[in-house]
């Protein structure tokens, strides 16, 4: 970076990444479990209309 | 040249508009990071992820590179998205910013206003965002992230739509202090709420004296992806109550299915007629009657005051890759105003619609609101509709209507004042603005379909 920040990051949110990203790997960890139990129960995850993703189909289809 | 007035922020360049077309001018001192992001493909990579607005290199010199982004055809702004809008793009800048971090470049900023709508999806336009990774440090935009999209959205799902506007009243994104304060005692359980947005409003008061020596904050790049994953399938859950409770406004229209038929042919007809390619539908809801007009259309904007509708035309354009809908909450009422420094950073709806030119503008099952609901005079709906477009097609519901009965009778002992509200004044007052080209009565209701030209000016 050779340019000043042009607005404030907040050093307070800096700081607290390490511990978001603490609870971040716990609430991953924990998904996945679900996942997988969920996955030995047969229970699969319906893929959603109108997510994010399917937003995007049409361009990786060209590509 | 002529800079965009919201384009100040960043020191690495800005957007200008010259002969009618947007360019991008970039700063020497962006240069380095600018080729970098080019000769390592990551412009490339993201555009044919669709997920950056495509631009083309025009020229380089010492003092300035100028780049060409593909031209948007019109723009809506954050405080006009729907739920699902918001939240995808959302999800595009946390999407982005991952992409990036896995490739060693990292988002400097993340406003908002760096996402449009363009094709039908949401678009990142802020290409000057993209800069090099440093390595092991945070994401200097969480906060930012936190205001701008986060949020307004967990305050959107607690408490309506209407906190989806956040950044029309406040521009640089919400206070995380307002936002703990507005959610539920119980939200500080959800480890993801709780570290987004508890924490970060707990810590952002903090300076630089209070900290030790100055040193340096770390956190691993893979701490740093883990954190936005989490974060981007919690957004990716949300829902929001009234967009899920919606149901189809078309299964309560006062009137039958063939008069409906018979509604949408003689729009498509009279559109036809005045070789329409960019058409705005007021109060369109879930775009139904736009769709009907894809085949003979370019782009048509879809506006409506009522954020579940909107809501849900984005999700049936999802549905069936529809690309030329436009879709925008805006309360005709009081649409958006022109906001941020000098007043002009964020243009007004009225002006954004003037500068985007439809042929016709659409008012249908409208003006009985307009004119009964919000106390318009016929003369000044007829002011405004004439500024918007050459044509007008707008439906008048008449007195016996059971919708316009329903709104008189609310309106109690002055009732008598909305004696003048039946078709031959409205036809009156609006033939000062316009000529009136055809008028049809539509079979089996107690609704007028007119298509007015506006008078040469």
């Amino acid at each position: 970076m050779n340019y000043p920040f042009y607005f404030d990051a907040g050093l307070g949110a800096m700081i607290a990444q390490a511990a978001i990203a603490a609870l971040a790997g716990f609430v991953l960890f924990y998904k996945t479990v679900i996942a997988v139990i969920k996955g030995w129960l047969g229970m699969r995850k319906e893929k959603k209309n109108g997510s994010f993703d399917s937003s995007y189909e049409k361009d990786r289809e060209n590509n | 040249m002529l800079r965009h007035p919201s384009s100040y922020r960043d020191p690495s360049g800005f957007m200008y508009k010259e002969n009618g077309l947007y360019y991008r001018r970039i700063n020497p001192v962006f240069f380095k990071e600018y080729n970098q992001a080019k000769s390592e493909g990551i412009y490339q990579k993201l555009f044919d992820k669709g997920w950056l607005i495509p631009h083309k290199e025009i020229s380089s010199s010492d003092d300035k590179i100028i780049i060409q982004p593909e031209q948007l055809g019109f723009i809506t702004y954050p405080y006009e998205w729907s739920f699902t809008q918001y939240k995808h793009a959302a999800q595009l800048t946390l999407r982005i910013q991952i992409f990036l971090l896995e490739n060693d470049f990292s988002l400097k900023d993340a406003s908002a206003f760096n996402i449009a709508f363009h094709k039908g999806k949401a678009i990142f336009i802020d290409t000057l965002s993209i800069e090099k990774y440093k390595e092991n440090t945070p994401w200097r935009a969480l906060k930012q992230f936190n205001e701008h999209f986060f949020g307004p959205l967990l305050l959107a799902q607690k408490h309506g739509g209407s906190f989806l506007k956040t950044l029309q009243y406040s521009i640089n994104g919400i206070d995380l202090k307002e936002v703990k304060r507005q959610l539920n005692f119980t939200a500080r359980f959800n480890p993801i709420i709780y570290s987004h947005i508890h924490l970060l409003s707990k810590l952002q008061d903090k300076n630089q004296d209070e900290t030790d020596e100055n040193k340096e904050i770390h956190l691993s790049k893979a701490s740093q992806i883990k954190m936005l994953k989490a974060l981007e399938q919690h957004i990716d859950a949300m829902t929001s109550v009234e967009n899920t409770e919606w149901s189809s406004y078309y299964n309560e229209i006062n009137y039958q299915e063939t008069s409906f038929q018979i509604k949408k042919e003689l729009i498509k007809e009279w559109c036809r007629d005045v070789n329409a390619a960019k058409v705005i539908d007021l109060g369109g809801n879930d775009g139904t009657f736009a769709k009907e007009l894809l085949p003979q259309t370019d782009q048509i904007i879809v506006s409506d005051i009522d954020q579940p509708a909107i809501d849900q035309c984005y999700l049936n354009m999802l549905q069936s890759k529809e690309q030329k809908i436009v879709p925008m909450v805006c309360d005709l009422m009081q649409p958006s105003p022109s906001i941020g420094f000098h007043n002009s950073e964020r243009d007004s709806f009225t002006s954004r619609v003037i500068n985007f030119k439809p042929d016709v503008s659409m008012a249908l099952a409208l003006i009985h609101h307009i004119t009964l609901t919000g106390n318009v005079p016929f003369e000044m709906s007829a002011a405004y509709f004439a500024q918007l477009s050459k044509y007008l097609i707008i439906e008048f519901p008449d007195r016996t209507d059971s919708w316009v009965t329903y709104i008189l009778d609310s309106k109690r002992e002055a009732r008598h004042l909305f004696d003048g509200y039946n078709s031959s004044a409205f036809a009156k007052a609006y033939q000062k603005e316009f000529k009136l080209i055809k008028s049809e009565k539509i079979q089996g209701t107690e609704r007028t379909l007119f298509l007015f030209e506006r008078h040469e000016r």
